[in-house]
């Protein structure tokens, strides 16, 4: 038996124990939910267990299907036992999320009364706050413009780092690449409104706090965006600065440059655009500006006050995609 | 005749396994005129590549100008690339940038970073790129971006590029294998001139017979990474191009 072979067995196993748990899991939920048989989540591990080794090595699972040895063959998936286990597992899921959401169309279609304050609200703001709610406005403008602009610099720097075609395949050129990489896509994948609870803790609730929350997330964003950009040049023309004896800084500037900018600059007012819309989420979580507003106006049941807000945000978000949208087009063309 | 590059048993494999340069020892000498022949794959471009080092040999040695490439420090290498001049198939030029600037960049190796870096050009290195882009007769198209030129246009200036470096040589890689027989012999009347005007020595390679017979001076054949004729274009018979480009190939004339 080879290497190759053996992995795949491996990972055949492991998919059949991750299906079988999750299967035995959903059943004894629903137990407990529609029986109220309440089952201890040991045995829950130890029968899916069971039924996973069994499945494997009988080979009438899905996990042996994916990685071909079920006994099943190639029947079509009527006519073996994983296409129907694989049925009822999708089954499973939807019935269990059901529960879990507790979706309930009743309320949904009768209840609507309830909306009728927010509703009223809206389309009877009140304008005697706007200029209130300007100034956080420009609060939350001014926070993703600063955010997005402090971002640029870091991300371009960075993106050269984490560019594939960049980096010599040594192992220096390999570690840098790595690491900028990975902490990109760590800090990527952390929300910004976590970062803004973080930042609220650490220099206090305020659009400074907002601001930091967005400029990191942009960072790991823009880094993202720019380097893969860079991956995307044409490399004849890096081959042909190489080859007059230019330094790799010279190569960098001469031929990498003049074909990122204005990719760059598309993505950065995106980027933008994007920090504008996220600025309101943040500034509920402590970011300042037109989201703290909202916040506290909805905490109050001020709805009148809330309408007016919600149509200014929607003004500016509004805004900004058609500025946006229009500024790209003009690069792309250019 | 002085030689001018050396290369004794050069291999290249690369990461992928692919073995393209097995086992190459080539002696060229000052003024010549070698036209690379080779099927695709053949190992022209790594071996034109090998020799400057934008590809990185296997094993081997490359002596150019009396100087090891091959264990030569980044310093050393910038400064025997910047002695060559080097032309590619698809141009390579900045195509955002004007034929000015481009042809300018071919002074990188001799100028400081930071006069590189703010774009900020002699006078003199100015007044050299516009006199290179009248020699190549693009003068009036200084102030263009490269991407709209025609074909033709465009490998011009990549010559006045070359040009910039004052080389010793040039190696062309495929330089007209993207244009029309009738712009690709106005682009190898260029060569052809430095060549014989300025006894600069000349590596490029090629698939048409008619133009190397009219340029070149040597023939070197390459096939499957190994070179399998090298003389003079006047011995190659119907019999020797089916051997280097294979039973079913016929000669083209392009003129």
């Amino acid at each position: 038996m080879n290497i190759e072979k053996v992995k795949k067995r491996v990972l055949s196993v492991i998919l059949d124990l991750v299906i079988s748990v999750y299967f035995i899991g959903c059943i004894a939920y629903l137990a407990n939910e529609w029986a109220g048989l309440s089952v201890d989540l040991l045995y829950v591990v130890i029968v899916g267990v069971l039924v996973a080794v069994v499945q494997n090595i009988t080979g009438y699972s899905i996990g042996c299907w994916g990685y071909g040895f079920s006994a099943e063959g190639k029947k079509p998936w009527m006519h073996t036992f994983w296409g129907w286990f694989l049925v009822v597992l999708i089954i499973t899921t939807f019935v269990v999320g059901w529960i879990i959401v507790q979706v309930n169309p009743y309320k949904f279609f009768m209840k609507f009364q309830n909306a009728g304050t927010i509703v009223n609200g809206i389309f009877s703001p009140n304008l005697g706050i706007l200029s209130e709610c300007l100034a956080a406005l420009a609060e939350t403008i001014y926070l993703a413009l600063l955010a997005t602009v402090f971002a640029i610099p870091f991300a371009f720097v960075l993106s050269f780092f984490a560019a594939r075609n960049l980096m010599p395949h040594t192992l220096l050129g390999n570690t840098v690449y790595l690491i900028i990489r990975t902490i990109a896509t760590i800090f990527r994948s952390i929300e910004a409104v976590v970062w803004a609870i973080i930042f609220s803790v650490w220099v206090g609730i305020g659009p400074y706090a907002g601001m930091l929350a967005l400029m990191v997330h942009s960072i790991a964003a823009l880094t993202k965006l720019y380097s893969e950009q860079i991956e995307n040049i044409d490399h004849g023309t890096v081959e042909a600065i190489q080859a007059t004896g230019a330094t790799t800084l010279q190569t960098w500037v001469y031929a990498v440059v003049p074909q990122i900018v204005s990719p760059f600059l598309a993505f950065t007012i995106y980027r933008w655009d994007i920090n504008v819309r996220m600025a309101t989420i943040v500034g509920f979580v402590g970011g300042g500006g037109i989201g703290l507003l909202l916040l506290q106006q909805q905490q109050m049941l001020r709805w009148h006050n809330v309408g007016i807000i919600i149509w200014l945000i929607a003004a500016v978000v509004w805004t900004m995609d058609i500025i946006s949208a229009k500024v790209r087009e003009k690069l792309q063309n250019s | 005749m002085k030689s001018i590059i050396q290369t004794t048993n050069l291999h290249k494999t690369y990461d992928s396994g692919t073995h393209a340069l097995k086992g190459i020892n080539l002696t060229i000498h000052e003024g010549e005129f070698i036209i690379l022949l080779g099927l695709s794959g053949s190992g022209k471009s790594t071996l034109l590549r090998c020799l400057n080092r934008l590809i990185e040999p296997s094993s081997g040695d490359v002596t150019i100008l009396d100087q090891d490439v091959v264990n030569a420090n980044p310093a050393q290498l910038r400064r025997i690339r910047r002695q060559i001049g080097m032309i590619f198939q698809q141009f390579n030029l900045i195509k955002n940038l004007s034929s000015l600037t481009n042809v300018l960049s071919g002074k990188l190796g001799y100028v400081s970073l930071w006069h590189a870096l703010a774009f900020n050009h002699q006078k003199d290195d100015v007044a050299e790129a516009m006199a290179n882009l009248n020699r190549v007769g693009l003068s009036e198209f200084a102030r263009k971006k490269t991407k709209n030129l025609s074909g033709g246009q465009q490998q011009r200036v990549a010559i006045a590029r070359a040009l910039m470096q004052h080389p010793k040589m040039i190696f062309a890689d495929e330089p007209v294998a993207s244009l029309d027989p009738a712009t690709a012999d106005s682009v190898m009347k260029y060569l052809g001139v430095l060549n014989h005007e300025e006894n600069m020595t000349v590596v490029c390679s090629l698939h048409f017979l008619s133009l190397a017979r009219k340029y070149g001076t040597r023939v070197i054949a390459l096939k499957g990474g190994k070179i399998v004729f090298d003389g003079s274009p006047q011995e190659i018979d119907e019999a020797r191009f089916q051997s280097i480009y294979g039973e079913d190939a016929e000669e083209v004339e392009i003129r």
